[in-house]
């Protein structure tokens, strides 16, 4: 059974936002709510570096792990997805993910959340395939028609990729051999080569 | 090791062999073979952004980190404690939790079985005096009943999942908790409020006071006949106040931290306030279960004091002599006469009472 | 690598696996995912509570209605926002656009976008449009119909007309209209009988165009986003791709991967783009000549330059080796700031690496010496050989979808479509293409003249009008002058901001002494609120490009068909039916029209398609028909990924897009053009050389290529261009047929209209517009050599002395124009910091647009400025503080601080698509009930300074001066 996950390639992530809109494009994701983010490292100098993070659907979902009405199930392709109906906006999911990956409609006082929302890999949500209730709740559901998330599909230098774990695995181990390879072919180090960062002289 | 069932011999030989098997294990831990956790295996060519991976994994960035999405945590690209968080509520405190709540009422079922009731040696007397307001019992009930619906939804919160889900079923129970964590975090900071108030009104009484540590010693007299003395508030008394006074604040501060989540908190601050809580509602929980057992079952003529606000003359020379003498003393003695009417009752004799609709008649 | 639909993601039959497997149909025979938590671990009880209702009451789920699912249409169209020209499959349900599927077919994107195309589908919603026609009465906003807005703005203008003759209204038009509607919008101001016509253009790539065309004939991106696959070395200045044009970084770091090739990126900030670079120079702003002359320094020094290629193509070399010798490492570093190493280390790169493509944006153009720095970038090139080369070339990224379209179709001041001019040649030229009397045409301007030629009278017509960056002078400067009859009055501004033009207090202070202005834009833009007027502001709707089709040039010169998406919402109209109705409330729609069938007021777009086609020889917009354009639209898939080329299929041989010049009628079938000056391809197969546009020879030299033509050509030297007295002299001129020799007799490849000497040239191996030498001296410029300037407001009072800046002019494009006497006096003390300006990638020119996209604006809710740490903390600033930002003109802006290292101390950095707040006041209020972005902020303009370039009037908006203190 193929094994559905994100990849987000570092080398040529340009945190042009593209997942993040195209996300909200696909599931009509209210404002305040922001299921796929590009976090950037070192922002504004040598060795700047962007990653695009949303849910990571996990193997061993912590989220699932703590939610106390245990509203948390995987696919069979090995999707973390959730019932809103079940939910009860404790906020729990949003504590045990590493990568804050829950995200609650409302902010207000007495902890009133709303109901959680995450990314669905595009799988949407336990309604039926496709259905109007499924995607007013969910968003699309594209892995039952055959696509793959929209973040991934729109990434604007393929950096996001998602898909079966060991094609996006061999994707990207081919991608750095060719990084590699093309500096080796050159005589280069492989040490310049895929982490380029600063100027070749020192600033002044 | 005192062993009955094995030779002086075999005993020796037993102890070498444990020696070596730590001998062993320790110089497993001092192995170079041990793989640290941190770093990849050792290799010719270093990949030079190691040090930035190995920073971001545990969230220890140097350099400025941004995202568009301004949401709480959302530069944040691993928490690390939130595994740790993760397990210590699934594993930790649910099973410590339900644990020592078991426990503990399983002691004090064991007690009462055992010891039974903890009457007056003396009996009831008849003779009242005054001891709680009329605010003060209101004050006690309120939080009481308050702390009885936290504890209960919170209970509910905490142990649902593996308890009663396969009881009820998903959605049942879903409404079930739905309900309880909405009603859990409305009724918060009411006990929070109630809290205060009680600290306010009954801390006076309850600081220690000479007498207070032979209380203790002696466990308050519930082993054994020892006689212990105590003010108005005895030191068991004491005791469970201040347990109340100090978890609940703990449980409080970080309830609200918790329930107000619109201050922008990240969620390594609720993880602690979560911990702090729950494990201070476990402990103030397990121990409201003996006062909830010793103040209505537990000893005779308790509950009285705050149904009514009156007690037995006799139930305070037995468990506060100090402070009976002092109603001794300032004549604030109710005789049984006295007592009836203020409760609104005639007493035409001995063993009749009315209500309070008969005239009186002589 | 080709990327494959499949590949690169998922193998679609796993996909189809875990689809059989979960049996998900959407015709409904689901075993539904609910059915995992019916079956988990609920007991008999549970179960019948459930059932029985209780549970559920609480937890109702919402029941959408539903709607009859009509069926999906795929529209195929391209992307709005800037001109890498992304392809969109759009999915249309009932009419209503529900979906946004990636093109993973289209040969520009595969199927990726940045943030702005990722979001396109909003525009399907359009929440915060401008609804119906409005209009400004005493201070309130009132709806109107079309019929009235349309009858008192024509009465107006014929008002203006009448009064102060046709240049006293401005039509200032967009470079987001398509092809038909840019041409179209050309014609009319023409047929009104004013220049004073201009778009964005102006204040974008004015300066590339004048440059790079004057350097080698053309003034565009000389080679493609694509193309870069094959580069060896890709230098970057003042571009910052990364946020400007997202999907060109998926080409350029296939070249940094697979061919290892080094990328150099020169920019005051270090940039988004930057980070992913192996080589950062940063320059001081406005040191783009220097750092250039900087690194040509050390390739003349190692002899590393192309000897053979400036032997045979380039012209005027040694003059610039006479400036380079100049530029010495030390001078280099004293004026840009960038240490030797650091110079020597691109240039190497550069030169170790061939072919090498030079990319750049508005960090070079946007200077008073723009025309000096994109000659620069040119002469870098040529001296590198690197022209003429797959993976080499200059390659420009435009700014707006259609910006390259526009400009090529004349939506500007100083030409009409094509380039041709405004000489009255090129009016003949385009009366014929118009089927109109040249003096009815001639007779629609002004009779006057205001400007003299060698002591002799130049009509009205034949000058340069004012150009959209001094539109403010039009209405402000006194009337005498002005090289027109009278000031500016009404003002067009169709599909155009205003923010994105500098001096905004005097922009308020003209807009309130017009008589009329009129915006015709999908959103209300920030000229609905900067000004204080009370009345005559008009605001009409404008349907977006997806509600309407067409054909756009993407920045490669590829042109591409759009199919509608969906009807006009609201009210609004597509531009071009507009255009129609005020034609027609002016009484030149019978003229404008004549050729064009215009059917319930909307012109037939491909009958405009067509007349285009019938007149732009210039740069071979003429084989691109509505039919072959269409093809290659419905075939995306079949062209390559790098080389652009289709084999086989419906457009076998054609290169996407037909990237003009495509010569001659389309029934030649010209390929187009995918690689300009590439003479190692036959002409007839998209080869091309040098343009012979000036002249044959100067000064004793030769100005035509020596030893160097195209594949096949008949002639292996040198040539001028083909006129029909070329033919003849060839021998070739029989070879027309009889009705081409009628059309072609007296005529030149320019204005042969029946095409036949561009396919004679061609059939024999030609370039039509000759084989030359690219000129490294301009010897028409006030810099024929590029120079060194410093900017108009510069903190280096050192440097203004041996740098001077220009002479102030009397008049230029019709206004006073001033330099020196600005330079003049030393702001420096008082504004230390440098003010640098440029783009965010969520958000695109004035902003209002893309900041009404509730998925773009909530990633940049805040204006702000990026300050470095050591300024922030000599004024005592700490981040997210608001600061006031003001400028040496008097104005000011009030802004979020944002404290990083990405600037240097001592320059600032502010981003420009901010717009609705004016000088700290908050100007929500005053936008139509509705129609405010959700994000507004203080425009970056409101701040900049005066500073035109020396040879087109782009404003300098890339380096002035400032102070920052905390409010």
């Amino acid at each position: 059974m193929a094994r559905m996950k994100f990849y987000c390639d570092a080398e040529r992530c340009i945190e042009c936002n593209a997942c993040v809109t195209a996300c909200k494009n696909e599931n009509e994701v209210p404002w305040g709510v922001n299921r796929r983010r590009v976090v950037t490292i070192n922002d504004g100098v040598p060795g700047e570096r962007s990653l695009s993070v949303a849910c990571m659907h996990c193997s061993d979902a912590p989220c699932a792990t703590v939610c106390p009405v245990d509203c948390f199930y995987t696919t069979d392709d090995g999707v973390v997805l959730h019932d809103k109906d079940i939910c009860i906006g404790c906020g729990y999911c949003f504590y045990a993910c590493p990568f804050g990956a829950p995200q609650f409609p409302e902010d207000g006082a007495f902890a009133s959340r709303g109901k959680m929302d995450k990314c669905t890999f595009c799988a949407g949500g336990p309604e039926e395939d496709n259905s109007a209730d499924e995607y007013q709740k969910y968003g699309s559901n594209r892995l039952a028609e055959g696509k793959l998330p929209l973040c991934a599909e729109m990434c604007s230098t393929k950096s996001l990729l998602a898909g079966d774990a060991n094609v996006v695995a061999d994707i990207f181990r081919k991608r750095v051999v060719k990084r590699g390879a093309s500096v080796l072919n050159k005589g280069v180090s492989y040490q310049n080569a895929s982490l380029r960062a600063s100027s070749v002289g020192k600033d002044k | 090791m005192s062993n009955r069932f094995m030779s002086k011999h075999s005993q020796k030989f037993t102890c070498q062999i444990y020696f070596f098997l730590y001998l062993i294990f320790f110089l497993c831990l001092l192995s170079p073979l041990n793989v640290s956790a941190s770093g990849p295996a050792a290799s010719k060519i270093n990949n030079p952004s190691n040090d930035l991976w190995i920073s971001v994994r545990h969230n220890t960035e140097s350099g400025k980190v941004t995202s568009q999405v301004k949401s709480v945590d959302s530069t944040v690209l691993i928490n690390p404690q939130a595994d740790r968080w993760t397990r210590f509520r699934m594993t930790q405190l649910i099973n410590y939790g339900l644990f020592i709540l078991s426990v503990v009422a399983v002691v004090i079922m064991l007690f009462y079985l055992f010891r039974g009731r903890i009457k007056l040696e003396e009996g009831l007397s008849g003779i009242m005096v005054h001891r709680f307001t009329d605010y003060e019992r209101i004050l006690h009930w309120m939080l009481a009943i308050v702390f009885i619906f936290l504890a209960g939804t919170g209970l509910i919160l905490l142990f649902g999942r593996p308890l009663l889900i396969p009881v009820l079923g998903h959605e049942f129970f879903s409404v079930l908790a739905s309900a309880s964590k909405e009603g859990h975090n409305l009724f918060g900071p009411i006990f929070f409020v109630s809290l205060l108030l009680m600290l306010f009104r009954f801390v006076r009484r309850n600081i220690y006071a000479k007498g207070d540590l032979t209380w203790l010693l002696k466990g308050g007299g519930l082993i054994g006949k020892s006689h212990v003395t105590g003010g108005f508030f005895n030191m068991g008394e004491k005791t469970w106040y201040w347990i109340v006074i100090l978890t609940g604040l703990a449980i409080s501060v970080s309830g609200l931290v918790l329930v107000l989540p619109n201050f922008g908190q990240g969620r390594v601050i609720m993880e602690l306030s979560h911990v702090v809580h729950g494990i201070a509602a476990i402990i103030l929980v397990s121990v409201s279960f003996g006062h909830i057992y010793l103040a209505t079952k537990g000893t005779e003529g308790t509950l009285e004091s705050m149904k009514t606000g009156y007690v037995d003359i006799k139930w305070a020379e037995e468990h506060h002599d100090r402070w009976a003498k002092e109603c001794h003393d300032n004549d604030r003695l109710i005789s049984a006469e006295d007592y009836a009417k203020l409760q609104g009752r005639v007493v035409l004799d001995q063993n009749v009472s009315a209500s309070p609709l008969m005239e009186e008649t002589k | 690598m080709k990327l494959r639909k499949v590949s690169e993601q998922v193998v679609v039959e796993d996909a189809q696996t875990s689809l059989e497997s979960n049996a998900t149909t959407s015709s409904g025979n689901a075993v539904s995912r609910r059915t995992f938590l019916r079956n988990s671990g609920v007991m008999a009880g549970g179960a019948s509570i459930v059932s029985a209702g209780f549970g559920l009451g609480m937890m109702k789920k919402a029941e959408a209605k539903e709607v009859e699912k009509g069926a999906t249409t795929q529209v195929r169209t391209i992307c709005s926002h800037c001109s890498v020209g992304c392809g969109i499959m759009a999915e249309v349900q009932n009419g209503v656009w529900t979906g946004q599927e990636p093109a993973f077919d289209h040969p520009f994107n595969k199927g990726g976008h940045c943030a702005k195309g990722a979001a396109i589908r909003e525009h399907g919603h359009g929440e915060r449009r401008l609804k119906y026609p409005t209009k400004l009465v005493n201070g309130k906003w009132k709806k109107v119909s079309w019929e009235q807005a349309i009858n008192e703005i024509g009465d107006k203008m014929l008002e203006i007309r009448q009064q102060s003759g046709p240049d006293s209204v401005y039509f200032l038009g967009s470079a987001k209209h398509n092809n038909e509607q840019a041409y179209l919008f050309r014609k009319f101001a023409a047929m009104w009988g004013t220049n004073n016509v201009d778009h964005q253009a102006r204040i974008c790539h004015s300066t590339t165009v004048a440059g790079v065309a004057n350097t080698w004939g053309y003034g565009a991106m000389t080679n493609s986003f694509n193309d870069i696959h094959n580069s060896q070395a890709v230098l970057l200045i003042g571009s910052n791709p990364a946020e400007a044009h997202p999907v060109a970084l998926q080409h350029i770091m296939k070249a940094k991967e697979e061919n290892n090739a080094p990328v150099i990126v020169i920019d005051p900030r270090f940039t988004r783009t930057a980070a992913h670079a192996d080589h950062y120079l940063k320059i001081r702003p406005g040191t783009d000549v220097p750092i250039v002359w900087g690194m040509l320094w050390h390739i003349f020094e190692n002899k590393w330059e192309d000897k053979e290629f400036i032997n045979q193509r380039v012209y005027g070399m040694n003059d610039i080796r006479k400036e380079v010798a100049k530029w010495t490492p030390e001078e280099v570093e004293k004026v840009t700031g960038v240490p030797e190493n650091q110079v020597y280390a691109a240039a190497k790169a550069m030169a170790n690496h061939r072919p090498g493509t030079f990319i750049w944006c508005m960090g070079g153009t946007q200077h008073t010496v723009g025309n000096n720095n994109t000659r620069a970038y040119c002469v870098f090139q040529l001296a590198l050989g690197n022209m003429g080369v797959a993976g080499g070339g200059t390659n420009i990224f435009r700014g707006h979808d259609n910006v390259q379209g526009a400009t090529d179709l004349g939506v500007l001041a100083n030409t009409l479509p094509g380039y041709y001019g405004l000489s009255s040649g090129a009016w003949k030229h385009w009366s014929g293409v118009w089927d109109l009397d040249y003096e009815w045409v001639k007779g629609q301007f002004d009779g006057g003249s205001y400007e003299k030629k060698k002591d002799k009278d130049i009509h009205v017509m034949n000058t340069k009008g004012i150009p959209v960056s001094r539109w403010i002078d039009g209405v402000l400067e006194e009337k005498g002058n002005i090289a027109q009859k009278d000031n500016v009055r009404g003002m067009i501004f169709w599909g155009h901001a205003p923010n994105s033009q500098t001096r905004g207090k005097e922009m308020k202070k003209a807009m309130e002494q017009l008589d009329m202005l009129v915006v015709v834009d999908p959103y209300p833009t920030v000229s609905a609120v900067m000004h204080d007027r009370t009345d005559g502001v008009y605001l009409l709707p404008a349907a977006t490009q997806f509600e309407t089709y067409g054909s756009i040039t993407a920045s490669n010169r590829s042109i591409q068909w759009r199919d509608r998406v969906i009807e006009p919402l609201f009210e609004s109209s597509p531009d071009h039916t507009i255009m129609y109705k005020l034609a027609k409330k002016l009484n030149i729609s019978e003229q404008m029209f004549k050729n064009i069938k215009v059917e319930n007021d909307e012109p037939l777009i491909e009958d405009i398609t067509r007349e285009l086609n019938n007149g732009l020889w210039t740069i071979g917009y003429t084989g691109q028909s509505p039919e072959r354009l269409k093809k290659h639209q419905k075939n995306w898939g079949q062209f390559d990924y790098t080389t652009l080329k289709a084999e086989g299929g419906a457009c076998d041989g054609d290169y996407y897009g037909m990237p003009w010049p495509c010569w001659g009628t389309a029934e030649m079938n010209h390929p187009g053009t995918p690689n300009l000056y590439d003479t190692s391809k036959s002409v007839a197969d998209g080869g091309l050389t040098f343009r012979a546009r000036f002249g044959v020879e100067r000064d004793g030299v030769n100005l035509l290529a020596e030893n160097s033509y195209s594949k096949e050509s008949e002639i292996k030297d040198g040539y001028p261009e083909f006129s029909e007295k070329l033919l003849k002299k060839l021998g070739w001129w029989d070879e027309l047929t009889a009705e081409e020799k009628q059309l072609a007799e007296g005529k030149n490849w320019k204005t042969d209209r029946s095409g036949g000497i561009q396919r004679v040239a061609i059939k024999h191996g030609c370039s039509p517009f000759g084989n030359a030498k690219a000129r490294a001296m301009v010897w028409t410029f006030p810099d024929p050599v590029p120079i060194h300037r410093e900017p108009l407001y510069t903190s280096r009072r050192d440097l203004v002395e041996k740098y001077p800046t220009y002479e102030d002019r009397k008049s230029f494009w019709r206004l006073p124009t001033r330099y020196e006497s600005i330079q003049a006096k030393d702001y420096s003390k008082d504004f230390p910091i440098i003010l640098t300006s440029g783009r965010l990638v969520e958000y695109e020119g004035g902003g209002d647009e893309t900041r009404s996209n509730p998925w773009l604006a909530e990633l940049q809710p805040d204006m702000f400025i990026e300050i470095h740490p050591r300024d922030a903390n000599n004024a005592n600033i700490k981040e997210d503080d608001d600061v006031w930002v003001a400028t040496p003109e008097g104005a000011r802006v009030k802004v979020k601080a944002m404290i990083t290292r990405r600037v240097e101390a001592g320059v600032a950095f502010m981003p420009y698509h901010f717009g609705g707040v004016f000088e700290g006041k908050d100007l929500r209020s005053k936008y139509p009930a509705g129609s405010d972005p959700y994000v507004l902020g203080e425009a970056c303009n409101t701040a900049m300074t005066y500073g035109y370039d020396s040879v087109t009037q782009m404003q300098e908006t890339k380096c002035s001066l400032c102070r920052i203190s905390k409010v």
